[in-house]
Parts: C-alpha cells; structure tokens; sequence
C-alpha cells in the first residue's frame, strides 16, 4: 500500500480586526481570543500592535505569521529610525508591508493585515492588505472570523450605504471619535453574540493627531495613554472585556 | 458546487412591538449568473402568516403547493383558521418526512397568533417567527431570524440593529436596512427587496429596489 504523509504548515486561529479613520484620528481594534478548531487556546493574544508614535497595526489570520510578521516589521522601522533618526512615515510602512508580504508570494504569510494611524499630513489613514501584499487606503475595514458580520454594519453605518440624507443634507465623510468608538464597541459585542471565535477581551488603540483632544474618549472608562510625542500625536489603549462563552 | 448557493437568495423575519416582519431579496440565479429580478420567496399563508422559502427554486415551487395543500386540508378539516405556532410545525413535518432526500429550502415562517384572551370584538395578537434548517428542526426565536446565502452578514447586521419593542414603520426600517446592506455583500442575494410588515389590522407590503448589481 502506498502510504502518504503530509506537513501542514498554516493554522486559522480566529478572532477579528477593526479600523476606522476620522478626520484626525484613526481607532484601531482586534479582540483578544486565540482559538484553534474549537479549543480556545488562550483568552489573552493582543492582535494589534503599536509600530511607532503615529502607526499601530493590527494582524489577523495564523497567529505564528503574524507574530514574525510583526516582528520584522518592528525591526526594519528600528533600522530606519538608524538611518534617518526618524519615524517611517504611514504610507511608507504601508509600502514596507506590501514588499515583505510580497517576498512571500509563493509561501505567504496567512494573514490579513489592517495599517492604522496618522499620515504625514494630520490625517486620520486606514490601509487594509490581503496576505500577498495588494493594498488600498480606505475609511473602515473590518478583517478576520467575522468580517462577513461587522462589515455590512460599517458600510451602513460609516458609509451610510442605503440610506439617503435628508433634502438639502448630506452624510458626513468622518465620524466624530466618540460615534466612532461606539460603533467599534457594537460591533465586537455583536460579533461575539453570533460567531464563536470572536470574544473574551476587546482591545482599541486610538491614534490621535497633533491637536485633537481626547474628549471622546472621556466617556470610554479605562483609556490608557500608551506614548506622546513631542509634536503632539498621542496613542491610547482602552481595554475592554467581551464575553468568554 | 452547493446545492442551497445554486440559485441564491436570502430572507430574513423580526418581531416589533404587537407586529412582525418578514423580507426577501427578489434574485433568482444558475450560480453566478442573475436569471430574474423578480422572484418571489415570500407567499402569504393565511391572512396573518407568511412565509420565505430561500434555497433551491423548484423546490420553493413544490414546497409551496406543498403547504397550501396542507393549509387547505388544515382549514377544511378543523372548520377554524390556523394558527402560526400550528404551521410552523406543519412545515417541520413536512421536511422532515424528507429526512433522507431534503427539499433545498430552510423556511422562515413570521405571523401573528391570536391570543386564549382574544375576542371577535376585541382581537389581541402576539408576534411569532421562527425558522427551520432543511430537514425541518424548529428555531422559535424571539428576536429575528434569517436563512439563505447572505445569513452570515444578515446575522451581523441585525444583531447590530434590532432593538425590542420596535414600531410597525421603525421595524420596516430595520428589517430594510439590515437586509439591503446584507445582500449588497453577498454576491448570491439581491437584485432588488420585498418587505412585509403584519400588524394586527394591516398587511405592509414595499419592494424596495437597492442596488441592482
């Protein structure tokens, strides 16, 4: 009898990834289960990862690639602030990943990325990319497990799809910071109602540009300032529990 | 190739305050190719129950003969009308006596089922949906159900909309919403809406056209 044998090198590991940009801000959000079939392997697995002052970027799909993903990442902006004795731009970390992502088009990373922050012109950026690389900047991109739930809502709800202004009106092209990150709440805790692998812990890291107040985020309890730099762009985190079941 | 993604469509039913509402995309495909733009998945039962069958079209054909040749026999036999709670059971039969070779369809039934308190003077109604997989296994939910290809967005957005308790013309705009941004996601499903809201002395009936692509 013939006998085969076969390594498989990817796993899905669930959980889902949220961004949102405002005119000067970004929010970036995962929620924290990692899960393998129908075991959770641990209720703590941060998903989102802050890459420099004004960047933070959120992976999702197998957990192993996205770790050495994150890793090379943060290394090749370490070897850039040593060349330039600066931080990478936004929309250069963009490029950055589209080519390390590309390097691997014949043995990928699985894993979908989500760039968060602020671009060099103070505005809020959102940049979503598939496993080989392609990207595109956008104003919302949900990712992950439940992407088929939380995306439809984010068109309705950012996008305003299906729904007409009133006469003489029309829909905002950016939500305030507070009406953003309620929709992010509602979204998590809709998702981890209907899907199994989204739940446990909900982390929201908001990238604020030079400028803004953190005002909307007086109402959120529990946000915590990450770092500041000496412009004024300023990240926060707020932790926040999603159900275990 | 799936036998339920073969010609697509969706449905989807809430419960509001003293009223429900069921809705349904109108495409009818061969797989990736849009066939009509106007087939119908939801058919009145009696006054005060509708029905969606999404899945496969000949059998959404069949079954519906199916049924309104149970109803009629239903009606005939017990001299009253029947009531919501009695059909939803009459469908489970139905499918299940295909344990073995199914009809393609996952039925979502929405009606108002009159009250032990009810009088001829004065009506009174509870809203009742429930859904069924294929062969038939009952889902008496108290909030929405939805079935068909776009169900994991439909699942999405109305866990994100829905509120109890929600007024015949604010139910019309949540089941709307929620159905046109589910299916504009969903390659299978759209090709514009039909949306019918019960309430007690009326039936609202809207096609709703959305995007049409």
């Amino acid at each position: 009898m013939p006998q085969q044998r076969q390594f498989n090198p990817y796993s899905e590991n669930g959980g889902t990834i949220l961004a949102i940009a405002g005119a000067d801000f970004a929010v970036v959000a995962g929620d924290t289960r990692q899960s393998e079939g129908y075991s959770i392997q641990t209720r703590y697995a941060p998903k989102v990862f802050r890459l420099t002052d004004k960047a933070v970027l959120a992976v999702n799909g197998f957990a192993a690639d996205g770790n050495i993903l994150v890793k090379t990442v943060k290394q090749r902006l370490e070897w850039y602030r040593h060349a330039h004795a600066k931080d990478m731009p936004l929309r250069a970390i963009a490029r950055l990943i589209q080519t390390i992502l590309y390097a691997k088009r014949f043995f990928p990373y699985y894993v979908y990325n989500i760039l968060g922050g602020i671009e060099e012109d103070g505005t809020g950026a959102v940049y979503s990319f598939d496993p080989v690389g392609s990207y595109e900047r956008e104003a919302c991109r949900a990712a992950g497990a439940a992407q088929a739930l939380v995306q439809p809502f984010l068109d309705n709800q950012i996008y305003f799809k299906n729904q007409k202004p009133k006469p003489g009106q029309s829909h905002p092209t950016h939500l305030p910071l507070d009406h953003v990150l309620s929709l992010v709440i509602d979204s998590f805790t809709s998702a981890t109602e209907r899907h199994i692998e989204v739940g446990d812990g909900l982390e929201i890291y908001v990238v604020l540009a030079r400028g803004h107040s953190a005002q909307g985020l007086s109402n959120i309890p529990g946000a915590q300032e990450i770092s500041q730099t000496d412009e004024g762009e300023r990240v926060f985190v707020v932790r926040r529990d999603l159900k275990k079941d | 190739m799936s036998i339920m993604e073969l010609n697509g469509g969706s449905v989807i039913a809430m419960v509001g305050k003293d009223c429900v509402a069921i809705a349904s995309d109108l495409r009818l495909g061969n797989q990736a190719l849009s066939i009509s733009s106007n087939f119908q998945k939801i058919f009145p039962v009696t006054d005060r129950i509708y029905i969606g069958l999404p899945g496969l079209a000949s059998d959404v054909a069949t079954l519906r003969e199916r049924f309104r040749l149970r109803v009629n026999m239903y009606t005939i036999k017990e001299e009253r009308e029947l009531e919501p709670e009695t059909f939803a059971h009459l469908v489970s039969s139905t499918l299940y006596e295909k344990r073995f070779s199914p009809y393609f369809v996952e039925p979502v039934v929405a009606g108002l089922s009159k009250l032990p308190t009810s009088t001829p003077e004065s009506p009174k109604f509870k809203p009742f949906i429930c859904g069924t997989d294929l062969i038939g296994c009952l889902n008496f939910a108290k909030d929405f159900i939805v079935c068909g290809t776009a169900s994991e967005k439909l699942f999405g957005v109305a866990e994100g909309l829905w509120e109890p308790d929600l007024e015949p013309e604010d139910l019309f705009e949540t089941i709307s919403q929620t159905l046109l941004n589910a299916v504009d996601r969903d390659a299978f499903s759209g090709w514009g809406a039909v949306v019918h809201v019960l309430t007690p002395d009326k039936v609202i009936t809207r096609t709703l056209r959305g995007r049409m692509d």
